[in-house]
């Protein structure tokens, strides 16, 4: 039992520390960077450590605006509650690096095989109800950190940011019902496996459509895809959706009158925030570690091969689908103006939500009539 | 109070939901992304401090008081500048000049460049070319309002000689 | 009464009137530099030069008198031309320095000069230098250069300050103004030949440079330096009087001041002035608000059961509407208490207008005070024995050490003035007063004229009249009296003043009125006044 904790802790600490901390540190300057290409501008280039050339520049940077953030006053607004409004960074920030308990990002078990998945910390029959238990839970984080500041903008955006992410939690939710009911599992693990053609009672025949498209889920529920990538976007509360922190309104929203450390720890959880749901849509939508036509070497037991080169190819075609989708998320939230709020809240309710159920229910009538 | 009514043109469904036109942004925002990843034509940025822009040969700049041919000031604190001036910043303080025919001399000459607008009028009005704002270079930060007051040694730092004629006609 | 026609326009004047003045009767403005109507008329400047048809070529209109059936002109062509000429011959030499001139703004020849010539000189060879910064006395400097030699300040010294101490010399081009030798320019009234000067030639050391004309704002005052009250106008530029200058009233001072009154302003910026009000807080004199310090008084002043073991120093400084608000007081609440009359002490006087009297109202507070039925003893007679509270106005007093220790010895002191004095200093409650500068009121001088008095600064919000603190103290000892402005105490002080019977506010102007006369009015002066320039005809 100690050895599982063990091991768990270790691959959390290996991906956490590893992979995500890492991309959302990155995620922090090529944001603004990438934001500044598309607008014809240079970006942060003044930051040198060695010699004046770019990469010296973009190293700089990373060191400079850690060391920049932790030397800055921690402040407490006057009146404030000082308990909850320094407990509030951290209730956004856990959530979000949890989530990555239940995501596998690299092959396991075949589905129905004995063991666990290596590349997996918890390998759980009910693990996308668990990443909504999760997800639910960072809305606290942003609210109470609203309402402790005890400033006007902080509050409208704590208000804000409840109202939304409640609203979209649901189309987002929604929108995965479908991928369940195609590829029958709520296990992570095994929905991916299912994406990359693997049947119970076949194996691998029938791994494509038309022998050569694999069954993804963007390829089964495009729509479902769609709404999924906006209801997410709004989840993480960046632009088009980002009415809690729109500055021009609110100056920073939620987190006004945060400094320092709350101010690092809230935006680095948004960017873990981020990576997330990219993860989530990478496993549910982009086949996981998934590479069309690459076999994955199978032990007897229906255990992958930790050490087969395939293998760790699969782990790294994950985490380049990730970095895809923040990607597409970031160039989204570059091009996109905010919208108003009534608008936000028009097409979470009239739009995507009655979309997202007409998806599930045609779904169902599809895979009633298929089987 | 006339009202014009701009009957805006309804959009299909298709335009409705605005895939095309969020595809076309995406589109063109990830072009420029790449462009300039690989080229700098489009960049709009100067590097300032190393790459400055040639202001034009009128701009306006933080002040400065020209000197005679013998080095001091050619200002004679007639006070046409802070009488031109619309933001009254501009104190001088007039002093008798040991030189009885230039009789007149600012002891003390001081501008608040906080309050200045930076109209040009002082050196419109200065019948001596002594106030001059051509010296291309902007306010300074500084961590006091008093820092920003300039007086008459930083204003001749910057001065340079001015062989115009001074005054009426008496030579 | 020869009757005789300018440019058109038929005048019957009294015989010896010259022209310029038969012209300013109908409106008709003729230039000068040198004519002063309170001077001889040397007639050389020649710029008043106009046609007649009395004689082959133009005549000075300062000097010439009319003739029956004269036919004036002072717009024909040969005239202005006569006039551009004139003006080119005094700018010759002049070095045109306006920026750097004290004069410029107020100076007759640039406004003749952009009215009558606006040419530029013709002139090919180099300009006469002369002295720039000659010293004439200790308040006078003269810049021979920018002279026109019209003779007005050798003239006022001569006829005026009764000092022969100018005197023009050399010749030609060359000439200048100069004293005489071993002289200087420091008679008493020496201040005037730079008022008097049309040009930038004569400056006054104390103003020299120090902030240019068009920056200041005027208003109408009376010189409180001695009884004449000469009435003046106050220069002030931000909120600061910058000079002195006398205004024309023929009843009182005609075109002049004394170099005392001129200069005196700088004494009220030497003294540091105190703003605060004080009252006593728990044993300890603590600046509080003025609402506080006139309850502080009104309990000290209240807490002396006996009014005549109070003491009451009254100023000949008071302007009328306080000195009646004051005799309110005395007569009301504190009636009984034993009332002084302090002020300066007596200082020098001449026949010209300097009176001994240094204070400006003694005549009117004595009128006023007697009219309420208050004895005023001076304050050489100050005796506090017995005395248990003290209401000192003013600053000014002739009080020697003996005289402070008496009033020291008085346990309450409720001290009204404006200026860090003694009196200050020993003050239990303190109640900040306004200058004269900040004061709207009438003066009454040793004649019986009474004079009005405009706001010339603005004062800190804390400092109140003298009047204002009677009107309060009254009002907290039980006689309500109200007024909100000088003028309606004015009406009340006519009203109630057999002297000031029949006065009006609004009769005061321009040149005040005598006491008494108010009920029968005596004729309006007839000294000649300039009327307002009227547009010239066309020709």
């Amino acid at each position: 039992m100690l050895m599982v904790i063990l091991a768990a802790l270790l691959k959390f600490a290996a991906i956490v520390l590893g992979f995500v901390m890492v991309l959302a540190t990155l995620l922090t300057l090529i944001e603004r960077k990438q934001s500044a290409l598309m607008q014809n501008r240079t970006g942060p280039n003044r930051a040198f450590v060695f010699g004046k050339n770019p990469l010296s520049a973009f190293v700089g940077q990373l060191i400079a605006d850690p060391v920049k953030v932790l030397l800055k006053e921690t402040f407490d607004p006057p009146h404030a509650d000082t308990w909850l409004h320094r407990l509030a960074p951290g209730l956004a920030f856990i959530p979000a690096l949890l989530m990555w308990v239940v995501i596998p990002f690299g092959p396991g078990p075949v589905p129905g095989a004995e063991g666990d998945n290596f590349f997996l910390m918890a390998d759980l029959d009910a693990g996308v109800l668990v990443v909504f238990a999760i997800a639910s839970l960072s809305v606290y984080g942003s609210t109470l950190g609203a309402w402790a500041s005890r400033s006007a903008f902080s509050l409208l955006g704590g208000l804000r940011t409840a109202a939304q992410m409640v609203s979209y939690e649901v189309t987002l939710g929604l929108n995965l019902v479908g991928i369940f009911m195609i590829y029958g599992s709520l296990n992570l693990n095994d929905i991916i496996w299912a994406q990359a053609g693997y049947d119970a009672a076949t194996g691998f025949q029938n791994a494509y459509f038309l022998g050569f498209i694999p069954k993804w889920g963007i390829i089964t529920q495009p729509f479902a895809f769609i709404f999924f990538l906006a209801a997410s976007i709004a989840e993480t509360k960046r632009a088009p959706f980002d009415l809690p922190e729109a500055e021009s309104e609110l100056a920073a929203g939620y987190f006004t009158e945060y400094s320092s450390m709350g101010f690092a720890v809230f935006s680095l959880g948004e960017f873990i925030g981020i990576v997330v749901v990219a993860a989530l849509g990478a496993t549910m939508f982009l086949g996981g570690w998934h590479i069309p036509g690459l076999p994955i070497e199978l032990t007897a037991a229906g255990q992958p091969v930790i050490a087969s080169l395939a293998t760790w190819l699969s782990v790294a075609a994950f985490l380049f689908k990730v970095v895809l989708l923040v990607l597409l998320q970031m160039t989204i939230r570059w091009t996109l103006p905010r919208f108003r709020y009534d608008q936000l809240m028009h097409l979470g309710w009239v739009y995507l939500l009655p979309l997202s159920l007409a998806n599930v229910a045609i779904t169902a009538f599809v895979l009633f009539l298929t089987r | 109070m006339a009202t014009v009514t701009v009957r805006r043109r309804e959009l299909d469904f298709w335009e409705k939901t605005y895939v095309k036109e969020v595809g076309r942004g995406l589109a063109i925002t990830f072009r420029q992304l790449t462009k300039n990843l690989l080229t700098r034509e489009d960049v709009a940025t100067r590097e300032y401090p190393e790459v400055r822009r040639k202001y034009p040969e009128r701009f306006r700049g933080r002040h400065r008081l020209m000197r005679r041919e013998d080095g001091t000031v050619r200002c004679v604190a007639c006070m046409l500048c802070s009488t031109a001036c619309p933001a009254n910043c501009i104190h001088i303080v007039a002093g008798e000049h040991d030189d009885d025919r230039v009789e007149k001399y600012p002891v003390s000459f001081e501008i608040d460049l906080l309050v200045c607008i930076y109209c040009g009028f002082c050196e419109e009005a200065c019948p001596c070319d002594a106030i001059r704002m051509d010296s291309g270079k902007h306010p300074l930060p500084s961590f006091t309002r008093d820092m920003q007051r300039i007086r008459k040694h930083q204003l001749l730092e910057e001065g340079g000689l001015s062989v115009a004629e001074q005054g009426g006609r008496s030579k | 009464m020869p009757t005789l026609k300018i440019d058109g326009r038929e005048v019957t004047v009294e015989r010896g009137t010259t022209i310029l003045d038969a012209a300013r009767k109908v409106g008709i403005d003729i230039p000068t530099f040198c004519y002063h109507p309170g001077l001889t008329k040397p007639a050389n400047c020649r710029m008043c030069l106009v046609d007649t048809n009395k004689a082959p070529k133009p005549t000075p209109a300062c000097y010439a008198e009319c003739m029956d059936d004269m036919e004036v002109s002072t717009q024909s062509p040969e005239i202005v031309k006569t006039r551009k000429a004139v003006l080119e011959f005094i700018l010759l030499n002049h070095p045109v320095d306006c920026p750097i001139c004290d004069q410029a703004g107020e100076c007759v020849l640039q406004d003749h000069y952009f009215k009558y010539s606006a040419t530029p000189s013709r002139l090919a060879h180099k300009k006469v230098h002369k002295p720039k910064v000659k010293r004439l006395g200790p308040d006078v400097v003269l810049d021979a250069e920018r002279c026109i030699l019209c003779t007005r300040c050798i003239r006022f010294c001569d006829e005026v300050a009764k000092e022969t101490q100018l005197e023009i010399v050399n010749r030609g081009e060359h000439s200048e103004i100069t004293t005489f030798p071993g002289k200087q320019l420091d008679n008493p009234y020496a201040g005037n030949t730079v008022d008097i000067c049309p040009v930038g030639a004569l400056t006054s050391v104390d103003f020299r440079f120090r902030t240019r004309v068009w920056m200041l704002q005027s208003s109408d005052g009376v010189c409180p330096e001695c009884s004449r009250g000469c009435k003046t106008r106050t220069d002030v530029f931000e909120n600061v009087p910058r000079r002195t200058k006398p205004l024309h009233n023929p009843r009182v001072n005609d075109w002049w001041m004394c170099d005392e009154g001129r200069l005196a302003y700088r004494d009220y910026q030497a003294l540091p002035r105190m703003e605060g009000p004080a009252a006593q807080v728990e044993g300890k004199r603590r600046v509080v608000t003025n609402v506080e310090a006139i309850e502080a008084a009104a309990l000290e002043l209240g807490a002396v059961a006996q009014r005549q073991k109070i003491g009451v120093v009254a100023t000949p400084w008071f302007t009328n509407e306080d000195a009646w608000l004051v005799a309110e007081l005395l007569r009301g609440p504190l009636a009984g208490a034993r009332i002084y009359l302090g002020g300066r002490a007596d200082g020098t006087a001449d026949e010209i207008l300097r009176m001994a009297d240094k204070n400006p109202n003694r005549a009117g507070v004595e009128a006023i005070f007697e009219a309420a039925g208050l004895k005023a003893a001076p304050l050489s007679a100050l005796d506090t024995a017995g005395l248990e509270a003290l209401l000192v106005f003013g600053d000014q007093h002739a009080l020697d050490e003996a005289g402070l220790e008496k009033l020291e010895r008085v346990p309450r002191r409720v001290v009204v003035s404006a200026f860090q004095t003694p009196l200050w200093k020993m003050a239990t409650t303190f109640l900040p007063a306004r200058t004269h500068f900040e004061k709207v009121g009438t003066f009454t001088n040793f004649e019986g004229m009474v004079q009005r008095l405009e706001q010339a600064v603005n004062a800190a919000a804390s400092c109140k009249s003298y009047g204002y603190y009677a009107m309060k103290l009254a009002e907290l000892m039980g006689h309500t009296i109200s007024f909100v402005r000088p003028e309606d105490v004015f009406a009340e002080v006519a009203r109630t003043v057999p002297g000031f019977a029949g006065m009006t506010w609004q009769g005061l102007a321009p040149y005040g009125m005598k006491l008494g006369e108010g009920v029968a009015p005596a004729e309006p002066p007839t000294l000649p006044q300039a009327a307002p320039p009227a547009a010239p005809t066309e020709a």
